[in-house]
């Protein structure tokens, strides 16, 4: 049986609303980052570059980090609806960037009970058996050149024990990488920013990274954590990019399975 | 306002408070996650970064030091320590569990082990699979060691390599929740558990069922992955209640 055309039609704007809808989402973290990343540049060259930096110049980022976190007001030019996403925000520097400290992550977490607080971790991989961060895909992927990552869905273990996606930008100054500002958003508040637009898709239709790991959906078959294995084109779905961030948002073909 | 009213609205700092930061330096400690001998940051510090008052954080340092988990040093050089129990003395700690309830820590742990493996085969991708093979590489690289062979250094830091492979499994099934439970069974019992590392006399075979999970992971094969990390957990459980049976009160 055919769809009627107007129905198909409809979807299409529909599956347009919801990639919008993601995008802004994660457009807004993405918008703190290149703040933090800005702050941190002036950081990290202390009095113009002359002497190396160390723990103590980061400090200057705590005001921001902390206003960018959940609760914290958006950048003026932000739509209002945009529901506060951020978790944990910070700056990680790169090994060996700090005089007095080989590995250092200048990160704040949200506290339900009152002020922000700072990741306590001992991140030397001589002493402990977990964290050479260089391994992580928010760390690599930035510090081998992309502009933008979005790691996870994963279950992150290190800082919150919550199932979170991790944002992150490159920081250069003065040409040379530097670290990495990053921003965790838990998995479940993403969902809950963009289902409404999910859910106005006449079919099924999921939000996956660009691994194939789905991060939102609007069925119970598809959901956050769960594996798309299928390929851009593969018959029955239809797979859109979210502008140019590693998110596709997959919708089944009318008529098709599923 | 009144002291009073202030007072009523100050930030609340109930046992509760103490008993989240107890808990989350407790595990952090077990899991070696904070290592052994590590000394932590002065107590201003250390209630700074974790956001409670110095009064709060006292408190938890003393049910740590009670625990034997924290050692603190007073005068030049002094300051608070993470100290690893059992690695004190292993079988002390062995000695005070019977052996039908070491058999049911290996039942429950087999059966979170053993789902989160197979949820891993099922769920993986390969950015899941490529740090279970590097824990194992990096294994494989203590044990080796010619400068290994009976060290303590390299038995702890096997042990903390074994919890983080553990750990890394669990995350890869995409469940918090199981990964929660994965860290809280190791806290109470994984020291102990990966007893045979002591002497690195059984290291060949642990890392042979550990090779054995990670490849049913990658290969996307759930029932297998299930089957052999259920049956390496309930082969440490009989090796340690074996260990139990042979100890004089």
């Amino acid at each position: 049986m055919s769809t009627p055309a107007s129905l198909v039609q409809a979807g299409h704007d529909h599956a347009a609303a919801a990639v919008a809808r993601v995008r802004e989402a994660a457009e807004g973290v993405f918008e703190a980052l290149r703040e933090v990343r800005d702050a941190a540049v002036a950081c990290v060259l202390p009095a113009g570059g002359t002497r190396r930096p160390v723990v103590a110049d980061l400090a200057a980022l705590r005001p921001l980090l902390w206003a960018r976190l959940r609760g914290g007001a958006l950048p003026a030019h932000l739509p209002a609806h945009l529901p506060a996403l951020i978790a944990g925000i910070g700056f990680i520097a790169a090994p060996g960037l700090l005089a007095d400290a080989p590995w250092y992550l200048e990160w704040w977490q949200e506290n339900p009970s009152g002020d922000p607080v700072q990741l306590l971790r001992d991140m030397d991989p001589a002493s402990s058996a977990f964290y050479d961060y260089t391994h992580w895909d928010w760390y690599a992927g930035p510090s081998s050149g992309a502009e933008r990552t979005i790691c996870g869905p994963y279950v992150d273990y290190l800082c919150t024990d919550e199932y979170s996606l991790t944002l992150s930008v490159p920081v250069l100054a003065g040409g040379s990488f530097a670290g990495v500002a990053a921003a965790d958003v838990f998995v479940r508040r993403f969902e809950a920013a963009v289902l409404p637009a999910l859910r106005e898709i006449p079919g099924p239709a999921f939000l996956v990274n660009a691994e194939g790991r789905v991060v939102a959906s609007n069925t119970a078959s598809r959901v956050a954590g769960s594996v798309y294995r299928g390929g851009p084109r593969d018959g029955d779905h239809v797979v859109r990019r979210v502008g140019d961030l590693p998110l596709s948002l997959v919708t089944a073909t009318a008529g098709g399975p599923e | 306002m009144n002291m009073a009213r202030l007072a009523v609205f100050s930030p609340v700092d109930s046992t509760a408070r103490v008993d989240v930061v107890v808990r989350r330096l407790a595990d952090a400690i077990a899991v070696g996650l904070l290592a052994d001998g590590e000394q932590l940051p002065s107590e201003a510090e250390l209630a700074g970064r974790l956001g409670v008052s110095t009064v709060t954080l006292r408190e938890a340092l003393m049910a740590l030091r009670q625990r034997g988990m924290v050692e603190t040093r007073r005068g030049r050089g002094g300051g608070s320590f993470v100290r690893l129990p059992a690695g004190l003395d292993p079988l002390a700690r062995l000695r005070a569990f019977a052996a039908d309830e070491l058999r049911d820590f290996g039942d429950h742990y087999a059966a979170v082990a053993g789902t989160a493996a197979r949820l891993a085969a099922e769920r993986s991708l390969p950015s899941d699979v490529a740090p279970l093979w590097r824990t194992l590489d990096e294994m494989d690289a203590v044990a080796a060691a010619p400068e290994a062979a009976g060290s303590a250094e390299a038995c702890a830091r096997l042990r903390r390599l074994d919890g983080r492979f553990h750990i890394e499994v669990a995350a890869a099934s995409q469940s918090a929740r199981l990964t929660q439970e994965e860290i809280r069974l190791q806290a109470d019992i994984g020291p102990l558990l990966w007893l045979p590392h002591e002497g690195l006399s059984g290291h060949d075979e642990t890392a042979a069922q550990h090779r054995a999970i990670a490849g049913a992971v990658e290969r996307g094969d759930g029932e297998q992955a299930r089957a052999v990390a259920e049956r390496h957990v309930l082969d440490a459980t009989r090796h340690l209640i074996e260990l139990r049976l042979r100890l004089r009160e």
